[in-house]
Formats: C-alpha cells, structure tokens, sequence
C-alpha cells in the first residue's frame, strides 16, 4: 500500500494536482495551471511530469482526493473521471470533498463560511458550509446583490473566487485569491482527514456537486438499460 | 485512372486484442474487439429510460450519467472478455468526436488514464466511421460477409445524415449530407407530435407496422390500409444530400388539418391518424435515403452498400436497400439492430484498423465535437 495522497481539483479557473502524505496531508508535489477548457488536453501531461518530477511511482499513490465542485463542468467532468479511473484502476479509495470546502479551509475557515464560484458567465454559485448549512444554491446576478446587500448575512467569512463583480467585498475577493493559492494543500489536508477517518466513497457513484438541473429536470436516481450481452 | 478491382482489404492481426470506448451521446459503451472484427465483449449502458421524460437529451444530464456509470461499464466489459485488467490489450480505443462534448469528455478522459495507468497505446476513433466499421463486426463463431471496395456507406442516426465513399478501409470522400435535419432527428420530432413515445425511430416503425397489421378502426373516409396517405420527398435535384425539414413541416400541417393541432400542443391524435402517417413518414424517409444510396452506389461504381447508425436499425429501411442492393448486384452489409445503435465495438474494430495504420493519439487528445469525417473533394 503506498503512503502518498494525489489531489485533483478542476472547479475552479485554477486546476491543481498535488502529491501529499496520505497521513497528514502534508504537500510534497504540486502544480497548478489555468484550466481554461481545455482540462482535457492537460492534466494528464501534467500529472505525467508532476509525477516524474518529484520521483513519485504511480504504485505508491494510497489514496484520491477530487474536488467534486460546484464549478466549470468542463473542469469537473475531466477531474472526475480521471480521478475514478486512476482510483479504480490501482484499487485505491478516493474521497470526493466539495471544492467550496477546501476553498474555505484554505484562508483558515473551518466553521461557518460563504463561498460564492462563478456558475457561467452571469449567475453564482453561493454554498453555505459549517454545521447544518443548506446546500448550494444558484443565484442569478440580482439574487446575489440581494443577499449581499441584507445585512443578515455575514460577510466577514465570505469566499468570493474568479469572480470580480463590483458589488462583492473588496475583503471577499482578496480572500478568494489566497483561497485559490491554497487549495492544493488544502484538498490533500481535508482528503487525508477524510480517509484517516475511514471514509471512502463509492467509486463508481462519484459524481460532481449538482447545484441546479437544467429546467424541467427532475434530479434522476435510477439505473440505465444494459445491452444484453453481445459476446 | 483506372480503378483497381478489389480495394485495399482491412488490416488483420488476428492476435490484436483492443479496449475501446465510446460516450459520444447517450450511450456508455466499453467494448473489447479482438483481430479487428470479433466482439469479445459489448456493453453498452443506455441512458435511453433517463432522456424519455424531456423527449430528448439533456446534455448535463448526459455527461453526468456517463461519469456514473463508465467504470460499471468497463468492469462488466473486461468480465465478459474474461480479462483481468486494461492492461491486457495491445490498444485502447476511443471516440474524440463528433458528439456532445461534456459527454466526449468523459469517455476520453477514462481512456487516456487507462492508457497512461497502464501504458498502452492510445488510438482516437471518429464515431462516424464508428458506425461504418460496425460493417466488419461479428460475435465469436459467426462468419459475416466482408464489404469490398469501393464501397458506399450511409451514415444514418439521430445526429448525422451521410454518404460517404470509401476506397479502403480509412479512406472516406464525403459524397452527400443532411442540409437540415438528421434521419433519425426526424423521426424523434415526427414521433412527438403524433405522441408516440422516445425514442421516435422504434416508436414509429412500431406505430406503422401495427397499423399495416391491425388496420385501422375509424378510419372512415381516409386511405384504406394498403394505401397510406403520401408524404413529400426531397430530392434536391440529383445531389446526394438529404433535407428531411420539408417532410417535418408537411406533418405538421396534415396534424394540424386533421386535428387542430401535434400532440405537442397536448392536442390527442387519433390512433389511425398516427398510424397512417408513421407509414407514410416512414416510406418517405427510408425512399430517399434508399434511393440516394443506390444513385451513390451507381455514380462511384461501388461494390459494396454498407448501412450503420441508429436509424440502421429500421426494418423497413433494412428491406429497402437489400431490394436496392440485389437490383444493383451489389453486396449489402448492415450490422446487426444492436451494432447499429451507439456501441464500443464499432469503435474497436474501427480502432484496430487506425492502429494497425500506426495511429496513435497522445495524452493531449481532446474532444472534437463536430470532427468531420471526410470532406467532398
Ligand atoms: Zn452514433
């Protein structure tokens, strides 16, 4: 069994990959790079020469970490199932951790916190985190000033990440900048935590965050129709 | 310049086994093919029951049930093929395009780490000649004809309408295209404004052969049963491309002469009404595109008709073109119902081919969602 945690994020304009102590999480390799859309074309290579670089055999990987979002769904499909099929493949565990969550824990935030992500190119993505907060939720550009502007919401733990709308604290956004830089560090902590406490989840099921469906969709929980078999 | 008498004929290797992948829509697929043409293995997991209640495809819905259900797929693909790992094959195969591309993702990105995982070579596979390959295909035992070339073939499915010209096994001249809608496109849209059930393709073929068969109560004063009321065709003069929007709209006006309205607009067609029109749509559809074929087929001076995609699958299409064929005296090969519809053995056996042409794709594939094929020349 290898005693090295891989992190994979991709929510966020920033993919990050790093290697860390599958005890503590402690970092010992990382990279992060734009991801634009083009995940696909790059994380691979990247992890290829993150691995190579820092002299980390694949077979010495424990454990996954991926941030399952909410965020791009370019990123979070190609993070996803890169990180499946590596778990799968080596018959690793692998825990899916929110990416608001390590955001969060990346500027010290532990407890109670806002994290608000670009959800396209107008609407947000506004996810309450600490004991008992209500999931996700969308909000389009008027939503978000409203909660904002009500004075019931505490902005002194807001995460605003990518984002520059004008009216999100100047505080928020410096915030979601130092967020960014620790998220690395930050996945493999909460990963290592995660796994450390006995989780791990269901592989096959892991699926990215889902904060909204497209109208008319109610969320599915079914199988699909298998092909009989055709050997 | 004098043409050849036999084309190239596919590479064989009888000892190549590959792995190929296939999530371009809405269909997961893992397949394992070995020598080029024997499926060891077809799963397909289809999200069919999943898209039923909108009509159609949700892309998000999509790429999120190919992220749920790829490693049950390869799992239950590496089972039947009696293979203990992904590392067990020469090559892994998979679509980069066309197709959704949230849905191209997923796939794609579980190949290449199957590939880097366990260093294998990688081969990048256009699902259009996908469905061309499925021409090649058999189970284990089987023995099936081998198309010869030249050879024309009919991409037809819910997304794509073509005809294409093929001197040998990868060497495809785009002949003629849909201008508007795909076939099968049509036959979805058709489908729900008569009210019958998604997908549109089996739903219509069903409504007809029932009407054929059961005749039709009420009918009163509208065509007898063994003459159903006619659809336009559109021929585009002698071209070789395909419109199928015309067609769309003369139903939608007989719906709304008939009825006042689609079963759309919530407006209850009745059950003669909907089966003669599936008929008539339906001789519409499978004339042109069995007519185009055969021009096709005689312009090229091809030896062989290969027919693959979804719509495929149509029985009355099926039976059209083998009467084409046996007039033209030429083969006709068209994969099996179950290989004409999305499935990763059609890109094994078209991956094979790619590899043993000493293709190979980096770990910097991307998605192409709309790849052509060919282009005319
Ligand atoms: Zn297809």
């Amino acid at each position: 069994m290898g005693d090295l945690l891989l992190a994979i994020d991709t929510a966020t304009s920033r993919a990050v990959l790093a290697v860390g102590s599958l005890a503590d999480g402690t970092p010992r390799a990382m990279d992060a790079w734009p991801g634009g859309h083009a995940h696909a074309e790059t994380i691979l290579p990247r992890l290829a020469t993150l691995l190579s670089t820092s002299g980390v055999r694949l077979d010495v990987i424990g454990g996954f970490v991926v941030g399952v979002g909410p965020g791009g769904f370019t990123g979070l499909r190609v993070g996803l199932a890169t990180a499946k099929t590596l778990a799968h493949g080596l018959g690793r565990p692998i825990v899916g951790i929110g990416t608001a969550e390590g955001l969060a824990a990346a500027v010290g935030l532990h407890g109670p916190a806002t994290v608000i992500l670009p959800a396209g190119p107008r609407d947000r993505y506004l996810v309450p985190l600490g004991v008992g907060a209500a999931g996700p939720r969308l909000l389009a550009p008027a939503a978000l000033e409203a909660w904002l502007a009500d004075p019931a919401n505490d902005r002194s733990s807001l995460v605003a990440v990518d984002l520059d709308d004008p009216a999100i604290p100047d505080e928020a956004r410096r915030r979601g900048a130092s967020a960014l830089d620790g998220l690395a560090p930050a996945m493999l902590g909460l990963g290592a935590a995660a796994l450390a406490g006995g989780r791990a989840d269901d592989v096959a099921a892991l699926v990215p965050a889902y904060v909204t469906l497209p109208r008319g969709i109610a969320p599915w929980q079914g199988g699909v129709a298998w092909s009989p078999d055709l050997r | 310049m004098a043409r050849p008498d036999t084309g190239p004929a596919p590479a064989s290797e009888p000892e190549l086994r590959v792995l190929a992948i296939e999530s371009s829509c809405d269909e997961t697929a893992v397949a394992v093919v070995e020598g080029g043409r024997a499926i060891a293995a077809s799963v397909v997991a289809s999200q069919t029951p999943l898209h039923a209640p909108t009509g159609g495809i949700v892309p998000e819905v999509a790429a999120r049930a190919h992220l749920r259900w790829m490693l049950p797929v390869l799992d239950e693909a590496l089972v039947r093929a009696r293979l203990s790992s992904p590392a067990d094959v020469d090559a892994i195969a998979v679509t980069n395009g066309p197709g959704l591309a949230g849905s191209l993702l997923v796939g794609l990105s579980m190949a290449k780490t199957l590939a880097f995982l366990h260093d294998r070579p990688l081969v990048a596979v256009n699902h259009l000649e996908g469905h061309i390959h499925a021409a090649w295909l058999h189970t284990s035992g089987e023995t099936r004809p081998t198309p010869a070339f030249p050879a024309v073939a009919l991409v037809v499915s819910g997304g794509h309408t073509l005809l294409v010209e093929m001197q040998g096994p990868l060497e495809y001249r785009l002949l003629g295209r849909t201008v508007d809608d795909a076939a099968g496109e049509a036959f979805d849209k058709v489908g729900r404004m008569l009210g019958l059930p998604y997908p549109g393709g089996p739903a219509i073929q069903r409504a007809a052969a029932a009407w054929a068969t059961d005749g039709h109560p009420g009918a009163g004063d509208r065509a007898p049963r063994d003459e159903p009321s006619a659809l336009p065709r559109a021929w585009l003069g002698d071209t070789l491309d395909f419109s199928f929007s015309g067609l769309k709209t003369a139903v939608r006006r007989r719906l709304f002469e008939a009825c006042g309205g689609t079963a759309d607009d919530g407006v209850a067609i009745p059950a003669d009404l909907v089966g003669d029109i599936a008929t008539a749509f339906q001789a519409s559809v499978v004339d042109v595109l069995a007519t185009k074929t055969a021009l096709a087929t005689e312009r090229i001076e091809a030896r062989s008709m290969i027919i693959g995609g979804g719509v495929a699958a149509n029985v009355s299409l099926r039976a059209a073109m083998a009467e084409r064929a046996a007039a033209l005296g030429v083969d006709l090969v068209i994969p099996a119902p179950s290989l004409c519809t999305d499935n990763a053995a059609m890109i094994g056996a078209a991956g094979s081919q790619r590899f043993l042409a000493g293709e190979r794709a980096g770990l910097d594939l991307g998605a192409s969602p709309s790849l052509r094929l060919a282009v005319a020349r």
